[in-house]
Parts: structure tokens; C-alpha cells; sequence
């Protein structure tokens, strides 16, 4: 009896713990957040910043001069709020695709969803289209690898968790050689060198235009898979014990791999293909706060948008010149994933 | 709550496994489930899941067709325990006893106050409740199985089905698993669970269904069902039924092979035969 009403505390507790760990993780991003503002070629104090924002809503008297409203609101803001969108998408995506397909070793990278992205994008560019038509071109080219990825796999006889890896590599290399091509034929002084700095991952030329352009997608996609967290639980157990379940797995899937792709592409055409985010940022999450995705999924969207902000942060930091996004998160993330691998209890085992 | 099988033909594609039998299953039996491995055990079980199509006849709950129902709809009624496996992901015992509440709860929601409390009482009454912190992943094999059971009867089902629920299972948790599953009866549910073993059957089941190349070779109590000759066609082996007695004075039913032991005594003999010869 005595070790019952034990069991029954720790159970509260572990509960309260998960909370406190995401408010934890909410004031992290918070101080990364007002810390952004302060670094940089223009650096705007924490106490100027508040000043600012709250002349926004209060009839505050000026005190900077119009350069500091210039930089908080046209160069700065977009920037930190494009970084914790990207950050956060890619972290959702990841942990959502992880979950469906069962298979911890996923992300919007390794499914060639990325890759299939940034083809899309690639041609948009190519095209000339406007971001919207970049967008959406990012969005079919995403669906399409992370389709075929998942259509090949089920097909191969072998270690499922194995062959989707693995055809997921296939289809990335695929669209990888297709945006190298699109490269190819580009126009060597004004197309290509967009599409070669796009690529490499960069927050650098971000507009307030940009930001709002995503913000639609992105939260469209969050919002829904925020909502479907208890059955990605279940998801993750495999697709036949989820339908006996009760869950209509089709239905369910195809829910989660549009939402898990629209949120990519739309990542994916603000700021070229960053890599790593999507599969580190959900096994920190993880190991922070165990697989249950009511708190994971809240978890990697708080995480993911911390850590894509502060690698940010880092790029324009670190050198007199900007260091591409995503060289910064492979340099980060290949060896954090190493440690992973090699001790891997905390991974999923 | 009555589960009717009528006529029912269901297989893989064009290949039709089970081939049009009929069944009835009432609340408070435990029917155990003979056959060969192909026989169709678990097509049938995946078929009455709604896993697989049907393709002829019909599975009638309480008289009902449930040839268009959703899978909530059928996971409401019926609740299922898979062989032995290990998610990739560690998750706490409560959450995966949990999972067993998804069909009641809406589909943006997660389970509430009220869903835990059935999950906790479903744990109490397999005397797992200890285990509900541990993490699902490190917990042992028996105690996983348990943990499934206690998430199917979290669905509150009319029907459980088991499709060899103790397969790679080590001796003493198989007779863990299964005292419990005979307590099931009891809770107003009726088990439909297929065996490895026909001794399974004799203690745990109180009606034996012999599945043989997909139709039913014949349905009725344990003692009556399985006898050596049914097995023999069943397995192609040959089986003798011994009664004997527990130290608690009760009359069990064993299975011991006859002939082939002989056999082996033959394959013995050879072997003795080959190294004198190497001797010599």
C-alpha cells in the first residue's frame, strides 16, 4: 500500500517536473530572444529594446534616435523571429516524422524532404517566381521526395526502420543531383549565386515580408500536429496496433506528412537547407523530457527555436563575415549525434 | 455482447486463407485457438480486427455488420493484445496503458483525469500497479505482456483477442500471463486467444476452436475437442493425452509426443551405429 501512494506521488510529480521543464525551456528562449537584440554590428541594450517595443502600444516619448527603431524593426526582428520559426518547424517536423514513422533515426534531412524542398525552391528561383510561387514549388517538391521515400521503403523487404533510411538517402541525393543541375544551367551572375548562398542556409537577407509569408504555413502545420500529439503517441507504436487502437491510420499519416513537409518547404524557402536541426533537436528533447509527445512535441518547438536563434547568432557573431546557417548546425550537430549514437541510452533504447 | 462469425472467407489480396467458417463467441468464454503455423490464426484474428479485408460472408457484432464501422468504432468493442514487442521510443507504462483510452477520447484531446483513473485501475487489477512509472522499454518480457493486457482492458472491449500472447515468453511468464487471462472471463468478456501449445488450451480456455488449412476442423470443450487424432491432423505429429494429477489434487490434460520420441530413439541409434563404425 505504502509503496502504491509512493508510486501515486512520484507520478505527480513527474508530471509537475514536465511542466516546470517547459516553462524552463520558455524562459530560455525568452533571455536568448532579448539577448539576440544585443548582439551584433548594431547592438540594442535590453532596457533600449523594452523602451522601444513598449512606445509601440504606450504613448512613450522618444529617446533613441529613428536608426534604433530601424534596426529593432527591419533588420533585427525579422531575423530573430525568421530563426526561432525555422528552428522550430524543423524541430516539430522532425519529431512528428519520427513518431509516424516509428523510426527515431528521421528527419525532414534524412527523408529527402529537405532536399525535395530546395529542388522545388531551386527551380522557383530559377524561374523567377514571387515567394509565394517559390513556396509552393518548395511545398510539391518536398511532398514528392518525402512521398517516394515512404513508397520505396514499404517496398523493400528488410529492416523497415533500415529501408527508410536508406531510401530516404537515395531520394535526397536524387533532388540533391537535380538542384545541381538546376545550378548547372543557371545564369551564372544573377541566378546562380542566388541559388548558391540560398543553399547553403542563411538568415542574412530575411525581410519582415519574408517572415509573415511563413508564419501562415508554419503555424498551420504546428497547430495541427500541436493538436494530434496524444495520437502521435500512439502512431509511434506501430501503424496496426494504432488502427486497433481506434486510429485511422491513413487518414492519420497523411496528415502528418502534409503538415510535417509544409512546414519544411516553408523553412526551407526562407532560408535554404539547414541540416541536423530536425534529428538532434527532438532526442535532446527527448532526453530533457522522455518520449511522451504532450510535452515532447511543446518541448522541440521551444528547443528547436532556442538553439536555430542562438546558431544564428553565432553565424553573425563569430567571423567579420556571416558564416552560412547551415555549415554552423552540421558542425554542431554531426558530433552531437555522434554522442548519441555511441551512448545511446539516451537515444531510444 | 455476442461476436458472429458467418461464413466469413478472408486472406491476403486474391489469396483467400480462411475459407467460409462460422463461430459464435459469447461474453465470459475463453475459446482457444488450435492450428498449425499458416493455418490462418492470425489472418482470421487480423480480419475480426478489421485489419484485413473481408471477402465473403460477414463478422457480426451483437448482430451487427461491421464490414463499414471505423476503427474507433471497432477498437470501442474490441480490444487486442499483439505478441511481444519493443517500441522504439521509452515510454512510461502509464502512457502506453494510456494509448489503450485513444478510441474513447476526441481527436484533438488527450486523455483527462477520468482516462487515467480507468488506466490505474486496469493496472490494480492485473497487480501491476507498481510498474506504472517504469519505463515500458526496460520493464521484463512478461511484465510488458501484462502491461498490453492491462491497455486492451483500458479500452474497455467487449471482445479481446490475442494472437499468441505468450510467444517468446519464457515458461514461467506464459503461465503468469495466461492465469490472468482466464480471470478476463470474469469481467464480463469474452477472449478469443490463439495457442502454441494445446495444453494452453486444456488449463486456460473453456472452448477449443481446431483450425485446419483455413476451416474449422471441429469446436467444443477442451477435453472433447482435442484428442490425439485431431492433433495428429492438425500437426502431423503423433500425441498422446495423458490426465494427470497437480498436487493440488486437480486432473490436467498433457500432451507428450509418442512416436516421434521413437524416432528420435531411431536417429540415436544411428548416430551410435556411425561412431563405432569410426571406431572400428
Amino acid at each position: 500500500m505504502e509503496a502504491v501512494t509512493r508510486h501515486r506521488i512520484t507520478e505527480v510529480e513527474s508530471k509537475k517536473d514536465a511542466g516546470w521543464k517547459i516553462i524552463i525551456l520558455l524562459i530560455t528562449l525568452i533571455l536568448i530572444f532579448i539577448l539576440s537584440f544585443a548582439l551584433g554590428r548594431y547592438p540594442v541594450p535590453p532596457g533600449q529594446l523594452l523602451e522601444v517595443l513598449a512606445a509601440r502600444v504606450l504613448p512613450l516619448e522618444p529617446t533613441w534616435n529613428a536608426t534604433v527603431e530601424t534596426v529593432i524593426f527591419q533588420v533585427r526582428l525579422p531575423r530573430i523571429l525568421a530563426a526561432i520559426l525555422v528552428g522550430a518547424a524543423l524541430s516539430t517536423a522532425g519529431a512528428a516524422y519520427q513518431g509516424m514513422f516509428k523510426n527515431p533515426l528521421v528527419s525532414p534531412d534524412i527523408l529527402g524532404a529537405s532536399a525535395g524542398a530546395g529542388f522545388g525552391a531551386a527551380l522557383g528561383i530559377y524561374f523567377s517566381f514571387s515567394m509565394l510561387g517559390i513556396q509552393l514549388m518548395a511545398f510539391v517538391g518536398g511532398l514528392l521526395a518525402v512521398s517516394l521515400t515512404y513508397g520505396i521503403s514499404i517496398r523493400i523487404r528488410h529492416d523497415p526502420m533500415l529501408a527508410l533510411v536508406l531510401s530516404g538517402i537515395m531520394i535526397g541525393s536524387l533532388f540533391t543531383a537535380a538542384i545541381s543541375c538546376i545550378k548547372y544551367i543557371a545564369d551564372p551572375y544573377d541566378k546562380l549565386p542566388a541559388i548558391t548562398f540560398w543553399l547553403m542556409g542563411s538568415l542574412a537577407s530575411i525581410t519582415p515580408r519574408d517572415v509573415y509569408m511563413v508564419l501562415i504555413p508554419i503555424l498551420l502545420g504546428g497547430i495541427l500536429l500541436y493538436l494530434l500529439r496524444w495520437r502521435l503517441n500512439v502512431l509511434a507504436m506501430g501503424e496496426e496496433e494504432a488502427r486497433v487502437l481506434g486510429i485511422n491510420t491513413t487518414l492519420m499519416k497523411t496528415i502528418v506528412i502534409v503538415c510535417c513537409t509544409l512546414m519544411t518547404a516553408a523553412s526551407v524557402s526562407i532560408s535554404g537547407l539547414i541540416g541536423w536541426v530536425g534529428l538532434v533537436i527532438p532526442h535532446l528533447a527527448r532526453m530533457i523530457v522522455g518520449p511522451n509527445y504532450r510535452v515532447l512535441l511543446p518541448a522541440s518547438i521551444l528547443l528547436g527555436g532556442a538553439y536555430l536563434l542562438l546558431v544564428d547568432d553565432l553565424a553573425r557573431l563569430l567571423a567579420s563575415m556571416e558564416i552560412p546557417l547551415g555549415i554552423l548546425t552540421a558542425l554542431i550537430g554531426v558530433p552531437f549525434f555522434l554522442y548519441l549514437l555511441l551512448n545511446s541510452k539516451w537515444g531510444w533504447k | 455482447m455476442e461476436l458472429e462469425l458467418r461464413n466469413l472467407s478472408c486472406g491476403y489480396g486474391q489469396r483467400t486463407v480462411i475459407k467460409s467458417i462460422s463461430l459464435s463467441i459469447n461474453v465470459g468464454e475463453v475459446i482457444g485457438l488450435l492450428g498449425a503455423n499458416g493455418c490462418g490464426k492470425t489472418t482470421l484474428i487480423k480480419t475480426i480486427l478489421g485489419l484485413l479485408p473481408i471477402q465473403g460472408g460477414e463478422v457480426l457484432l451483437d448482430g451487427k455488420n461491421i464490414k463499414n464501422w471505423s476503427s474507433a468504432q471497432i477498437a470501442r468493442v474490441v480490444g487486442y493484445i499483439p505478441q511481444m514487442h519493443t517500441p522504439p521510443f521509452p515510454f512510461q507504462v502509464l502512457d502506453v496503458v494510456l494509448m489503450g483510452r485513444t478510441a474513447h477520447i476526441k481527436p484533438f484531446a488527450s486523455p483527462a483525469k477520468k482516462d487515467v483513473k480507468i488506466a490505474e485501475q486496469a493496472l490494480e487489477m492485473l497487480n501491476i500497479s507498481y510498474l506504472q512509472d517504469r519505463i515500458y522499454t526496460e520493464i521484463s518480457g512478461g511484465e510488458r505482456q501484462l502491461v498490453l493486457i492491462a491497455r486492451a482492458l483500458a479500452q474497455e472491449p467487449k471482445i479481446l483477442v490475442m494472437d499468441e500472447p505468450t510467444a517468446s515468453l519464457d515458461f514461467g511468464n506464459q503461465i503468469k500471463v495466461l492465469s490472468h487471462v482466464k480471470k478476463l472471463a470474469g469481467l464480463n468478456i469474452a477472449v478469443l486467444m490463439s495457442c502454441h501449445f494445446p495444453e494452453h488450451a486444456f488449463i486456460y480456455s473453456n472452448r477449443a476452436v481446431l483450425l485446419n488449412n483455413g476451416t474449422i476442423l471441429h469446436n467444443g470443450t477442451p477435453d472433447e475437442a482435442i484428442t490425439s487424432e485431431r492433433l495428429r491432423t492438425l500437426y502431423g505429429v503423433e500425441v498422446d493425452i495423458v490426465t494427470v494429477k497437480n498436487r493440488m489434487n486437480q486432473e490436467l490434460q498433457v500432451c507428450i509426443p509418442s512416436r516421434s520420441l521413437a524416432e528420435q530413439d531411431k536417429s540415436l541409434q544411428l548416430i551410435e551405429r556411425r561412431k563405432e563404425y569410426a571406431l572400428a
